[in-house]
């Protein structure tokens, strides 16, 4: 398999509803499950199909995301034989440029010349919001048999598991071939009656010659490189489109409460074992560490916690990332605790997500709700009559 | 620049005294501390002393030891202007080159250590748990302009005839070494840790190679060698924590003093790190029905059961009701449902099945294996 396929992560992601966590950085560095970033998914997906190389597309400067990828080596994207991470900041997709004069840069060469000089045959396209593990041997035997043009991914799910103004897609399937793909619809205009929907998973595969058919179109017509686009395109053209259906664990990161529910969802066996032993090993950026001390007087119930933690409070359904302390008294229940944060004695903390370096002072009590946790900025003090003074 | 200082980890041991846990590894690549194997404290030291050039002389049951250390990469030891080599046996026009002591060993690799064309070289034992600067006591050994300086500890009077015991004069200067004496003279202990002039040690290894073969151990024969030649012998006094993990016992004590968040060690001290092979694993799952108090546990694992005391070294697997107590489980075991361990090390990747009891006494602790398993159906008959 290896060097077959041309991988383009599309990481231009809408960030806007997940905010303050993405003040600084794209939806693909949000910090998951106790030790992860969300681009370790995607990448960790890819090592199934031992990509040499992958090109990634970003809206910012890309250092949170740059400085977790470094050389790509964690996930065999760094040889001395070819390959790489190729790197493209600072790009402006059309939607998010209304009214103002377009500026690409060299938006479409880029993407040109990663797939031509490549020796792979396929291009696979995928996107960081969509948190899930993706078999992509998988779908490249379903792509191969079905001797299709395109392939998509996509999984059933009820109405309710997305936004009801989600930006995503939802795909219709041809009445004579359940798995051909004949046109696609925006959830947020489907009636509130439609119960189940196939979700578009925004990952492509196809073959570099229609992909560059399809990029040429793309360019024409001024319109972004996005699966939704290229199936459009693909429509037009009278291409066939398979549906290549998932059934791991899948959850649309797309606002605060989703990205809530995904870190909370692992605190539930089936789902953990679904995402992290069902399909590839998911790998992250390697961290030296020493092993998470538990006091005396620690109570834990139902918690995630990554290495180098000191713990002498009581953390109830939490999900806890690296050198984070919590003192005794303090209690931690239905919250995020991100990387480096401390939590002084006789703390409270119920549907909280505390970003990175996070002090919370002793006494202190924040408490929200599942549907609406309260988000505490990065580099935040938090005191106990209640004040915060915000980090960024 | 010229290579100043070349370091020498000797790990070829076999550690004999573990028992089975050094059945299948070299004591060096032996689990300790939940994160860690034994050698990452003499590595890290390296690191953090700014020695870039570090041999790692292997001989027994090498792999798991090769494998763990790599280029040295996870210590920064992959330098454009360092790097670390694993350094095995090897035949060739003279004979196999099998170790059969510690300076016999640094003879072995006299190419590889010419090669570098070290001022100095830094003799270390791959299994000691210690930080140590060792830039500080090479400038000691400049200061002295000693050709050799023997790293030395106060150890209690009565622990002292169990050591290689170095009598120093009022200027530290070493003038007499007593190996394991009954009565010594002294308690300044040597650590195994050795800094030497390389052209000096070189041309008595070389000599003694060509004439009578005798100087193979560095304790037995090198040092006594240097002291009848008068050479410069000086003691260097390291204090802090140090431990040899050579017996059961001791492994099992280093363990339990780890666990105390006030330990000496300090190992979460970001301005010097121990650092190690880190594995890439999930993160650590305490279900609902876990119950953990004063313990250490590592990324991988998934604990059901109840841990009291104990380290878990990473992707550790424990039932429901089970129970863990004052022990040290190695990566990888798997711990079944009703499964009660006291004051016991479990071996890497050991199996532990449904309601077994593994309890040591207080004489003795209960050792699992490598890979060993224990209780649940046998096929045997």
């Amino acid at each position: 398999m290896r060097n077959k396929v041309a991988p383009i992560l599309n990481l231009v992601e809408n960030s806007d509803k997940l905010k303050p966590l993405t003040n600084r950085r794209p939806v693909a560095a949000l910090p998951f499950g106790c030790r992860y970033r969300l681009i370790d998914f995607p990448f960790s997906s890819l090592t199934g199909i031992e990509v040499p190389s992958a090109a990634l597309f970003i809206s910012g400067s890309g250092h949170s995301l740059y400085d977790h990828i470094r050389s790509g080596s964690t996930w065999g994207l760094e040889s001395r034989v070819g390959g790489g991470v190729f790197t493209h900041s600072h790009i402006n997709l059309k939607a998010e440029l209304e009214g103002t004069e377009l500026y690409t840069g060299n938006y479409y060469d880029d993407h040109y010349h990663f797939v031509s000089r490549s020796n792979a045959e396929y291009v696979l396209l995928m996107g960081s919001n969509m948190l899930s593990n993706v078999q992509l041997d998988s779908l490249m035997r379903f792509h191969l048999k079905k001797e299709s043009d395109v392939t998509v991914v996509y999984k059933k799910i009820k109405r309710g598991e997305v936004r009801k103004d989600s930006i995503h897609t939802s795909l219709s399937m041809s009445e004579s071939d359940s798995e051909r793909i004949v046109g696609f619809n925006s959830i947020a205009d489907l009636t509130d009656t439609e119960n189940a929907l196939l979700l578009n998973m925004e990952i492509m595969i196809l073959d570099k010659e229609t992909f560059l058919k399809l990029l040429y179109k793309a360019r024409k017509q001024q319109k972004d490189v996005t699966v939704k686009n290229l199936i459009q395109f693909s429509l037009d053209d009278d291409k066939t489109i398979f549906g290549y259906e998932y059934t791991g664990y899948l959850k649309v990161i797309e606002d605060i409460s989703s990205y809530f529910q995904a870190n909370m969802d692992m605190l539930n066996e089936d789902n953990f074992n679904a995402l992290f032993y069902r399909a590839n090993p998911v790998l992250t950026k390697p961290k030296n560490s020493a092993p998470t001390y538990y006091g005396e007087q620690s109570e834990i119930n139902n918690a995630q916690f990554a290495n180098d933690c000191e713990v002498y409070g009581k953390v109830q359904n939490a999900v806890i990332f690296r050198k984070v302390s919590i003192a005794e008294g303090a209690q931690v229940e239905n919250s995020i605790i991100m990387q480096d944060s401390c939590i002084e004695e006789d703390v409270y903390l119920n549907h909280v997500i505390l970003d990175k370096h996070v002090y919370v002072k002793k006494g202190a009590r924040l408490e929200g709700t599942i549907e609406n946790p309260i988000v505490v900025a990065k580099d935040s003090i938090i005191y106990a009559e209640g004040d915060i003074e915000k980090g960024e | 620049m010229k290579t100043e200082t070349v370091a020498m980890i000797l790990a070829g041991g076999q550690g004999s005294r573990l028992g089975k846990l050094t059945k299948q590894i070299a004591k060096p690549a032996v689990p300790f501390g939940g994160n860690y194997r034994i050698i990452d404290f003499a590595l890290s030291n390296c690191a953090n002393s700014g020695i870039n050039d570090v041999g790692v002389v292997t001989q027994y049951q090498p792999l798991i030891l090769n494998n763990h250390v790599g280029n040295g990469a996870n210590w920064g030891l992959n330098r454009h202007d360092g790097e670390a080599t694993i350094l095995q046996p090897y035949s060739s026009m003279e004979g196999e080159k099998f170790f059969k002591g510690t300076a016999h060993a640094v003879f072995q690799n006299i190419d590889f250590i010419d090669n570098k064309d070290p001022e100095y070289v830094v003799i270390l034992s791959g299994d000691h748990i210690y930080k140590m600067d060792y830039q500080k006591m090479l400038d000691y050994h400049k200061e002295q302009e000693a050709t050799l300086t023997v790293g030395v500890m106060p150890v209690p009077w009565e622990d002292a005839s169990r050591f290689g015991v170095m009598n120093t004069d009022k200027t530290d200067r070493i003038v007499e070494f007593q190996e394991k004496p009954e009565n010594p003279k002294s308690n300044l202990a040597s650590m195994g840790i050795y800094i030497f002039n390389w052209s000096r040690l070189k041309k008595y290894l070389v000599d003694s190679q060509a004439k009578d073969r005798q100087l193979t151990d560095f304790g037995h024969h090198v040092i006594p060698a240097y002291l009848r030649n008068n050479e410069a012998i000086y003691a260097y006094s390291f204090e802090g924590y140090w431990k040899d993990v050579g017996t059961i016992e001791s492994l099992w004590n280093a363990n339990m003093e780890f666990l105390d968040p006030e330990h000496e060690l300090n190992i979460r001290d970001r301005k010097w790190r121990v650092y190690s092979n880190n594995p890439n694993t999930t993160p650590q799952f305490l279900t609902e029905s876990a119950n953990v108090s004063n313990s250490m546990i590592t990324d991988g694992c998934y604990i059901a059961g109840e841990i009291e005391h104990s380290i878990l070294s990473h992707s550790v697997k424990v039932g429901k009701n089970s129970y863990i107590k004052n022990s040290f489980i190695m990566p990888n075991a798997v711990i079944g449902e009703n499964v009660k361990i006291e004051k016991a090390i479990i071996g890497e990747g050991a199996h532990i099945h449904d309601g077994v009891e593994i309890i040591g006494t207080s004489d003795t602790i209960e050792v699992v294996g490598y890979d060993e398993e224990v209780g649940g159906y046998s096929d045997e008959k």
